[in-house]
């Protein structure tokens, strides 16, 4: 079908700023998430049960290499029935509805959602109706709704962008240019991924300690000593014995 | 704490990589191939590539990309990276979004109108 002849200021007064608009927004959305996120303040008893977990999960894992005697004597300060660590701690339950979690719930929410809507809105306002651009490659007409959404015109070819999907093409495509401009710990990349240290480990702790006491006392209860050193000796023996047979 | 994972290497050998060091060679590569997207996606849109001649532009460039950080790594590249042809099809689908979108963009400004 023929090509469209379009308006050459489209290109200046439609086109362009939309792409301008949607990277600057998301550069404000990382700096006004600095300044509003505060210091997560984490009280000293739920570093301390986290830490706690930690360590009896390091137990688990590589309780092998220990002594029988040093394995069970740190079983014990766990799992005692009278005087073990997770028998003898009492947590209360955090509170679902704590002040802190919903702020940090409402901060989320107005820095993440409400510019989504709020510019894509305005921009569906203001830019209504445009044929922004033609993507460089053939499509089917299954893409006609998303990239023509804005604009009904039966005969239009598949690959011409109207102003509002350009906008959310701009939307999922500059999250990588984000990394590039801000650096690693970008805020303004939606789904930036959690990192995964030990000390953010030890940071967070399930909702309900009481629980997590209770499934970490029943694994460590369970778990068996299997000594992984028991015949090192004769291995070593073996080993250095076999190269002067060889030679 | 500063993790270690190892691998097996054919010769039975155990090579231990620090995690954090690994962590940021990828991270170094990952900011190149975004870059390297960037880049070849503004030149196939300046130069009017359509079709499949665009996306085997895409192609040639992750290629050139991986030679690049091979030579540069030179024949000690198993200090830096634990697996080559992990290092060319990583994040292969994100540089795509990344060049579609700038190739998309530069053929708008420069054919279009």
């Amino acid at each position: 079908m023929t090509e469209l002849l379009i308006d050459p200021d489209i290109r200046v007064w439609v086109f362009l700023p939309i792409v301008l608009i949607t990277f600057l927004v998301g550069i404000v959305r990382h700096y006004v998430s600095i300044l509003i996120s505060t210091q997560k303040k984490a009280e000293i008893t739920q570093i301390q049960d986290s830490q706690a977990m930690i360590r009896a999960r390091l137990l688990r894992e590589n309780g092998k290499y220990l002594s029988a005697q040093s394995f069970s004597m740190r079983k014990n300060y766990f799992n005692n029935e009278e005087t073990g660590y997770f028998k003898t701690q009492k947590r209360a339950p955090v509170a679902q509805n704590s002040s802190a979690m919903l702020t940090d719930m409402v901060k989320g929410n107005f820095i993440n959602v409400l510019p989504m809507v709020v510019i894509g809105g305005w921009i569906n306002w203001m830019f209504s109706g445009f044929v922004t651009t033609k993507v460089p490659f053939p499509l089917t007409l299954r893409f006609k709704p998303m990239l023509q959404r804005g604009v009904e015109l039966a005969s239009l070819d598949a690959a011409w962008v109207s102003s509002a999907s350009w906008y959310f093409l701009n939307v999922f495509g500059l999250r990588s240019i984000y990394t590039l401009v801000l650096g690693e710990n970008n805020h303004a990349d939606q789904t930036q991924a959690q990192a995964d240290a030990m000390t953010g480990a030890a940071m967070t702790m399930p909702q309900d300690p009481k629980a997590a006491f209770k499934a970490e006392w029943e694994a460590l209860e369970i778990t068996e000593y299997h000594n992984a050193l028991k015949n090192i000796d004769a291995d070593m023996l073996a080993i250095a014995s076999a190269p002067a047979a060889s030679s | 704490m500063n993790r270690v994972k190892t691998t097996q290497s054919k010769t039975g050998e155990i090579i231990a990589y620090s995690e954090g060091a690994i962590r940021n060679n990828i991270s170094a590569v990952e900011y190149c191939r975004t870059s390297m997207a960037a880049i070849s996606g503004c030149a196939a849109g300046i130069l009017g590539l359509s079709g499949t001649l665009g996306f085997l532009f895409y192609f040639l460039s992750v290629f050139v990309l991986w030679i690049l950080v091979l030579v540069k790594s030179g024949t000690q590249w198993r200090k830096f990276f634990i697996n080559r042809r992990n290092l060319l099809t990583n994040q292969f689908m994100g540089g795509l979004c990344t060049y579609v979108l700038f190739w998309t963009f530069l053929y708008g400004m420069v054919h279009v109108y």
